[in-house]
């Protein structure tokens, strides 16, 4: 069996999640804030990692720069409750793409592992 | 600067004890981004960029491994600055001027931009609304602030003849990687005409196919200008429609390009010109309309820093 990367299709499948995720994101009340401000073409490179990451790609984040990317975040009050959205936006971006379930969950347990990292505890 | 075999152009830098700026080394983050001002880079080190960067140069040294030697700069490195002489510094309305300036070579598309460099520690970013096959000069719309330091050289001290300094050009804001049959909206307050006219004309020029509409806003009918050329313009090329929005009389560019557009924001190529707020608000709700981020090019006219 392949790995989960290639069975979500690779480099397409982020290039198709990742502008219906970030307009999930903008438009999600909930963590909406943290995104504001920020050049959105350099946004959206790094929601390009953040998929590509979550798919099981190839990337070279250590958890490290997983708490320095996120720390500015932390400052500002990120919890548990916005990483749970992020996981949310995550999913139903998915499954609008036809993601089948199985893989969906593959995913969302993917992101999850490095939420201690990303909330710096 | 040699790479190792197989090494990359981040690991060759990082080796020399420079610092560059850097995150995923996977090509995806873009953080690293540089541009090579000689010598291609190979195609897959520009991966993931715009047509108009890869058309520029742009790379991502993270996943580049040189073949041929490759002469590399920061990504807002304008060059060396050349020596440009004064041709024409006449008004288009109460507070913009055109100004026209005369070099050597300088190799550009229209609506990119340039730095202006008038003395050293006085050098401000022009978009350019000249063609380089149509107009023997570089043309630049330049609203005059009251209080503005080039503005006020451009008032009071230049005058055709004098000698100044140009480098550049720089910008992602012209016709590039745009399918000749989709939609072409070009949205701009204010000076924002100016690379948004450069771009019209490369457009027409090119063949563009597709429906092209321009919006331009401005405060009052005054500012407006250009319109008997873009009426002309529109009067000639049946496929071009061009809508000025005064607000003095109730016409807010930005929601009535919006309001027009966001139907088919997902089948069109944008740019937007202007002041920072105006091209912000634009980008964000495209966007969420549904336009693709990579088929809007845009340039904030955003005020030099202090010291600059
Ligand atoms: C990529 C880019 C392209 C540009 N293209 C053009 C162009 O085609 N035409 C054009 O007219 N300008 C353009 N600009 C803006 C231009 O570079 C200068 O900032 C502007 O001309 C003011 O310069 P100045 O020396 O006259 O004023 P400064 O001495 O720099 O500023 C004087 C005062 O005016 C204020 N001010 C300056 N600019 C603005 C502004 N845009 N909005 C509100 N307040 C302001 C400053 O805060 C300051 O208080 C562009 C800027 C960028 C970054
Ligand atoms: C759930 C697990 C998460 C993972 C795996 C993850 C992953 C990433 C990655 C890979 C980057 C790019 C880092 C870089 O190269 O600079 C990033 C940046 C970012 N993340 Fe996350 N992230 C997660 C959760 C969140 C949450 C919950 C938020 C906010 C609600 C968030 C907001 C951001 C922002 C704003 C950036 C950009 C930071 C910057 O540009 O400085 N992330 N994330």
């Amino acid at each position: 069996m392949s790995n989960l990367y290639e069975r979500l299709g690779g480099e397409n499948a982020v290039n198709a999640a990742v502008e219906l995720f970030y307009r999930k994101v903008l438009a999600d009340g909930r963590i909406a804030r943290f995104f504001e401000g920020v050049d959105m073409d350099q946004q959206i490179a790094k929601q390009k990692s953040f998929l590509t990451m979550a798919f099981g790609g190839p990337n070279n984040y250590s958890g490290l720069d997983m708490r320095n990317a996120h720390k500015r975040l932390v400052e500002k009050g990120l919890n548990d409750s916005h990483v749970d959205a992020v996981l949310e936006d995550l999913s139903s971006t998915l499954r609008q793409l036809g993601v089948a379930e199985k893989e969906v969950k593959e995913v969302e347990a993917l992101a999850n592992s490095v939420r201690n990292d990303v909330l710096n505890r | 600067m040699e790479t190792a075999p197989g090494e990359t152009v981040l690991d060759a830098l990082l080796r020399a004890g420079l610092e560059p700026p850097h995150s995923c080394r996977a090509g995806q983050c873009q953080t690293c981004m540089l541009r090579a001002t000689e010598g291609r880079p190979p195609v897959e080190s520009q991966n993931g960029l715009t047509e108009a960067q890869k058309a520029q140069g742009f790379f991502l040294p993270c996943i580049c491994r040189p073949t041929a030697p490759m002469i590399i700069a920061l990504p807002d490195d304008a060059g060396a600055p050349q020596e440009a002489a004064i041709r024409e510094i006449e008004p288009l309305a109460d507070d913009i001027v055109r100004l026209r300036i005369e070099t050597g070579s300088f190799a550009y598309r229209p609506g990119q931009f340039l730095e202006l460099i008038a003395e050293p520690g006085l050098g401000r970013h022009y978009s350019l609304a000249s063609h380089p096959e149509e107009d023997a000069f570089l043309e630049m719309h330049i609203r005059l602030h009251p209080n503005g330091r080039m503005s006020r050289r451009l008032t009071d001290g230049l005058r055709p003849g004098h000698k100044l300094h140009i480098a550049g050009p720089r910008g992602s804001c012209f016709y590039e990687g745009v399918n000749k049959d989709q939609p072409l909206t070009l949205i701009g307050a204010g000076t924002g005409l100016a690379p948004l006219y450069g771009v019209l004309r490369d457009a027409l020029q090119r063949g563009h196919r597709g429906p092209i509409r321009l919006y331009h806003g401005a405060r009052g009918a005054n500012g407006l200008y250009l319109a008997d050329e873009l009426r002309a313009l529109a009067k000639a090329h049946g496929h071009f429609v061009y809508i000025p929005a005064a607000l003095d009389a109730g016409g807010d560019v930005a929601a009535l390009a919006l309001e027009a557009e966001a139907p088919s924001a997902a089948d069109s190529a944008f740019f937007l010109c202007g002041g920072e707020n105006l091209v912000k608000r634009l980008k964000r709700d495209l966007f969420m309309a549904g336009a693709s981020l990579k088929a809007i090019r845009s340039d904030a006219f955003m005020p030099a820093a202090p010291s600059a």
